[in-house]
């Protein structure tokens, strides 16, 4: 080869070379839209796009984020920092009786209470703001956003593998959005059974993949099946007649699930060496109570109604179990 | 038969003596919020345990009904007063435990407990340690409940036979 066939040579490497770089500098740049790097945040530029600028709430420690010493440990997980932290619910079941709580006035009760201005940011939610991570701290607000019917597409006996199978249905199906950020209520009519409800629990929260992302959710079944296991009273405060407690049941479980699946949403936040999360830790606890005109016992009135849900563990002088944020303790 | 028959039936009769074992869910990993039975019987298994530990027979003898028995495989049952007796002698001694995955069945005047004990115990120089099963009948007494009868079995899965030692060589 002559000197100048080497000089071509080397020419014809070089810009293979520099033309491989170009390629793998845009592939980069795509990849990079849309998923802005640690200490960045997106933001829109007004054509579609989003470019990544520094966040300067990257990292910063909001208020007493991770404050530790009140009878409840964090062991470095995230916890749901929503303002308020977006609800979903699955009903499922039969939610069209006329009589018992298998009704729609369930379904009306169990939306007032996770309105806007209810529940969320109410004194007693309030009381999950002394909860965080090394990003935040819990907003104390929540908001039921969307809700969807499901009239047994697993059958009546269920078993775990079959909510995860008709959750994701909803998800793939787009009748709910795919959010990791928010809180899925699974809520069944009192004729489904579920392995272990009433016999070891009234209802549990838990995550896993469903769509592609991590979901956070949680049972709850109609309290009805077994009101000497799950209810405080078999007449509530909102019971539409003696002895039907299951709406005012199940709000006292969606009260404790919802704690926990923003405190502890991954299982690996919030919690005491016993494995207790805060709701846990003042589980079937109430303070003292008022007494509504049917008899029925209350401790919360907020949203134009009277509730009977239990105490949740504050994070704060040395922990206890209260009714609103900075209230006295009570033991039971 | 030819082998291949054989093994087929082999195979077949493995599948159908596997099937005879009830399905075992998959552990799912969730927090659950408990029923109230189970808190409170939850809470009188931990009280009776830690009666145990402190060797209270009298605290003891006050959880058991007149006709408790103790049903243990591979032995005869058991009278509860000569179990609590055996628990809070001298040469017992339960050092620590858990009481995990209780579950409930509501009778009424009488509840079903299923749990699991993990516990580190010694009798004497014998090592009671391990995770053991346990169903319980309780029976409403007045304003209190009694421990009827129990049943227990250890949970661990027998280890496989230590393999033989190997034969001398002569050249060791």
């Amino acid at each position: 080869m002559t000197s100048l066939g080497k000089a071509k040579y080397v020419l014809v490497f070089l810009l293979v070379i520099l033309a491989a770089n170009l390629l793998v500098a845009q592939q980069i740049r795509e990849e990079g839209r849309g998923q802005a790097a640690a200490g960045e945040k997106l933001v829109p530029t007004g054509d579609g796009h989003a470019v990544a600028v520094p966040d300067d709430e990257s990292g910063k420690k909001h208020g007493g984020s991770v404050t530790t010493g009140n009878g409840i440990n964090y062991n470095g997980g995230p916890v749901l920092k929503g303002n308020p932290v977006p609800i979903y619910i699955i009903w499922y079941g039969t939610w069209t009786n006329t009589t018992g709580s298998n009704t729609q006035a369930t379904v009306n009760l169990v939306d007032a209470f996770l309105a806007a201005n209810s529940l969320g940011g109410s004194g007693y939610e309030r009381i999950n703001t002394l909860y965080g991570d090394n990003t935040g701290n819990v907003s104390g607000n929540l908001q039921e956003i969307q809700q969807v019917f499901d009239t047994g597409s697993q059958g009546t006996r269920l078993r775990n593998s079959r909510i995860s199978s008709a959750i994701s249905a909803q998800l793939t199906g787009g009748h709910l959005p795919t959010d990791p950020n928010g809180v899925y209520l699974f809520i069944t009519s009192s004729n489904v059974s579920e392995s272990g409800f009433c016999s070891s629990f009234c209802g549990f929260h838990t995550h896993q993949t469903l769509n592609g992302a991590d979901i956070k959710w949680a049972f709850i079944g109609n309290t009805d099946r077994c009101p000497s296991g799950c209810e405080i009273q078999s007449t509530g405060p909102n019971s539409p007649s003696t002895g039907v407690g299951g709406a005012d049941g199940m709000i006292n479980v969606i009260t404790h699930e919802t704690e926990e699946a923003i405190t502890d949403p991954d299982l690996n936040a919030w919690f005491d060496s016993s494995g207790n999360e805060d709701a846990d830790k003042c589980n079937f606890k109430f303070g003292p109570t008022q007494t509504a005109p049917n008899g029925a016992k209350f401790n919360q009135t907020f949203g134009g109604f009277n509730w009977m849900i239990q105490m949740e563990w504050e994070n704060s002088r040395g922990g206890g179990c209260d009714q609103t944020l900075g209230g006295p303790f009570f033991t039971n | 038969m030819n082998l291949c028959h054989a093994g087929l039936l082999t195979s077949l009769l493995l599948a159908s003596a596997a099937a005879q074992e009830p399905v075992k869910p998959p552990l799912t990993p969730r927090i659950i919020t408990a029923t109230r039975q189970v808190t409170l019987f939850t809470g009188l298994e931990k009280t009776m345990l830690q009666a145990v530990q402190k060797k209270d027979k009298n605290a003891l003898d006050g959880m058991l009904s007149d006709e408790c028995f103790i049903s243990i495989p591979k032995s005869d049952p058991l009278d509860c007063s000569d179990w609590a007796d055996s628990v809070t002698a001298g040469d017992f001694a339960l050092k620590s435990f858990v009481v995990r995955r209780v579950s409930v069945t509501d009778l009424g005047d009488s509840a079903l407990v299923s749990f699991e004990r993990v516990q580190q115990a010694t009798h004497g120089a014998k090592n009671l340690n391990g995770e053991f099963f346990v169903v319980d009948l309780w029976r409403k007494s007045g304003n209190s409940w009694k421990l009827a009868s129990r049943y227990v079995s250890r949970m661990e899965i027998a280890s496989p036979e230590p393999a033989a030692p190997p034969k001398p060589t002569g050249k060791e």
